[in-house]
């Protein structure tokens, strides 16, 4: 509960009229891209000119204080970029998800905690950051897993501790960054994601790998493979010393499979959350 | 699997819309997967299937126009879409019935074929052909019969020996050349045949691949010339006939075959970089798309910026970034540092 007074109804009036200034700057000389950046916005209804602007194709909205994304946002049906980075935005509305060319959203550095139902129906969304946030597993809208044109999906730092197999469908995929979660597990089939080259498990609660992502072309030099910060068993430890590719080239072999299999049957309990993220600025209400 | 009657309306979801079902509401299921009947669409043009006729590529479905559109390669015969079995052969698709021998009309997509002087044969065709050395040719001015290779000339073959070389005055054969083009020259003033040595002294453009003379249309591309239909893709062969090409290591290659190999595409537009390459975190950028991933700002090669999941943050992002992530972000970068 805030005891603060709703600072929207002050309007900053230095930065609100440079805002204002900037979409009519852009409707004389028809720029398709909008640059709103740190301009202390706290509601997209202060300025109604922005949702005329049809044929824009970016709007980059990052480090301003928006709360809400109206639905009509969506009215802008050529955008392709849509920046709302670094903002206090909990909820996202659906009508997003039907922008016919949207290829990049960014919505990291928020506070959303759910994504809503039907959110993964973007036909052509290529680029989904959702990192630093609050989601996790439960929390993913039902048919997140058929956005089959993403090729990179950012989801470093939110609440996960599994992630689940439906990962699989995501063909299209080249990076995936899961990058400080709770993951106690990943699933096999991430080994499908067969053009999979950025692959980020650092600072999870893994112990074990299932050997098919040995099988991922991920020892390039091309490729990224980030697997520092888990409680990984004595033998994949070893091999990550010696660097990411060993441990790809272990994983393959068989003793380790029959080390995995032995694993899963066994289930020893999950180590224990290390990471205090109580204070995580996503957390803020 | 449940049949549809013994499943709770409440647990059943639309594949598309993820929204549930009214009581009564008729549901469209497709291999276990439930869709209201206006969302079961084709995905390139949300229309209803035309008679519930669809067709899957890659998870969606299409229309059958559509899925033609976008996917069915044309016959090189019939100029129709070709569904089901597609023959690849002679640089072209073909229907199985379409691709037949030259010589004999026999079908060949399943007794093979054997290519010559760029017509597709059947085995006994090339054969023959083979064995006949050369078809009987008839001189188009004494009327008697050819031995060996004709001299070809303004459509029609004749004797070489009718002929003289237009600069030398030597006797020709069939190895003479004719010039229909010449720059600087009226089309009936020319049309002269020359011998080899006489006509490579004239300065006519050699084709970088076939070595013939190029007389018609012309590209000048890898600092050589070519006949437009030999200038091709270095992995698919395929003419480029005025397509943009892009250069390798002195190598020619289709879009799709140079992004296959050197996968220099921008990580913000994802087309094949054309133009000057940023290229950092194991990332490629075209000139209009190296920015800041959390604030699009333009970075330039000079610019300073800071690693945040293998993409750049410029310094004002990471400045506005909460102290706790920047302390984290600190201390993975001492990590790979260190290693
Ligand atoms: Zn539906
Ligand atoms: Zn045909
Ligand atoms: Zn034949
Ligand atoms: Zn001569
Ligand atoms: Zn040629
Ligand atoms: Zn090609
Ligand atoms: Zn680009
Ligand atoms: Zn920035």
């Amino acid at each position: 509960m805030s005891h603060h007074p709703t600072v929207s109804c002050i309007p900053n009036t230095g930065k609100m009229s440079k805002a204002k200034k900037v979409i009519e700057e852009a409707k004389e000389i028809n720029n398709p891209e909008i640059d709103l950046v740190d301009k202390g916005i706290s509601s997209l209804d202060e300025i109604p000119s922005l949702f005329t602007l049809e044929n824009i194709t970016r709007l980059s909205l990052s480090h301003n204080k928006i709360q809400v994304v109206p639905a009509a946002l969506a009215n802008l049906v050529n955008l392709e970029i849509l920046n709302l980075a670094n903002n206090h935005i909990q909820e996202l509305p659906v009508s997003l998800s039907s922008l016919p060319k949207l290829r990049i959203l960014n919505v990291s550095l928020n506070r959303l905690y759910t994504l809503p139902r039907g959110f993964g129906s973007f036909p052509v969304l290529e680029i989904l950051d959702l990192t630093y946030n609050n989601l996790n597993e439960k929390t993913l809208s039902g048919n997140f897993f058929i956005m089959d044109s993403l090729r990179a999906l950012y989801l470093g730092d939110n609440d996960f501790e599994f992630l689940p197999p439906e990962i699989g469908n995501l063909k299209n995929l080249q990076i995936l960054s899961m990058r400080e979660n709770d993951l106690i597990e990943v699933p096999r089939e991430l080994g499908q994601l067969s053009r999979l080259r950025e692959l980020h498990l650092q600072g999870n609660r893994l112990v074990v790998l299932p050997p098919e992502i040995g099988s991922l072309d991920l020892a390039s030099n091309k490729s990224v493979l980030r697997l520092e910060g888990n409680f990984w068993v004595p033998p994949i430890e070893d091999q990550l010393k010696l660097g990411p590719s060993h441990v790809l080239d272990y994983l393959r072999s068989e003793t380790y499979k029959v080390l995995y299999s032995r694993h899963m049957s066994a289930k020893p309990p999950p180590p224990a959350q290390t990471l205090d993220k109580s204070k995580k600025a996503s957390r803020a209400a | 699997m449940p049949g549809l009657a013994t499943m709770s309306l409440d647990n059943m979801f639309c594949t598309r819309c993820s929204d549930g079902f009214e009581p009564n509401e008729k549901i469209v299921n497709s291999n276990g997967e439930l869709w209201h009947t206006n969302c079961f669409v084709c995905a390139q043009c949300f229309r209803v299937f035309p008679e519930g006729i669809f067709y899957e590529f890659e998870g969606r479905k299409y229309c059958e126009r559509d899925f033609q559109v976008l996917f069915a390669p044309c016959c090189g015969k019939c100029g129709e879409f070709v569904i089901g079995r597609v023959i690849k052969a002679m640089n072209a698709n073909w229907h199985p019935a379409c691709f037949r021998c030259e010589e004999c009309n026999m079908e060949l997509a399943d007794a093979g074929f054997i290519k010559h002087g760029g017509r597709a044969l059947c085995h006994s065709c090339n054969a023959r052909i083979k064995a006949d050395g050369l078809q009987n040719y008839m001189c188009h001015k004494c009327h008697g019969v050819i031995d060996g290779e004709p001299l070809r000339y303004r459509g029609e073959v004749y004797h070489g020996y009718h002929f003289t070389c237009a600069t030398c005055g030597v006797e020709l054969d069939h190895t003479a050349r004719e010039v229909k083009h010449r720059p600087g020259y009226a089309a009936n003033d020319v049309n002269n045949l020359f011998c080899l040595r006489c006509h490579d002294k004239m300065g006519i453009p050699i084709c970088g691949a076939c070595r013939r003379p190029i007389e018609e249309r012309i590209v000048t591309a890898l600092g050589k010339h070519w006949h437009v239909e030999h200038f091709v893709c270095a992995k698919c062969e395929k003419p480029f006939h005025g397509h943009r090409h892009y250069e390798k290591k002195g190598l020619a290659y289709c879009e799709q075959h140079y992004h296959q190999l050197f996968g220099n595409l921008c990580y913000v537009c994802n087309q094949v970089i054309a133009g000057d390459v940023f290229t950092a975190l194991n990332k490629a950028w075209c000139v209009h798309h190296f920015a800041c991933s959390v604030c699009d700002a333009a970075l330039s090669t000079r610019s300073k910026f800071y690693e945040y999941d293998e993409r750049p943050a410029c310094r004002r992002c990471y400045e506005k970034f909460p102290a706790e992530l920047r302390r984290r972000l600190r201390r993975a970068h001492h990590y790979t540092v260190r290693r």
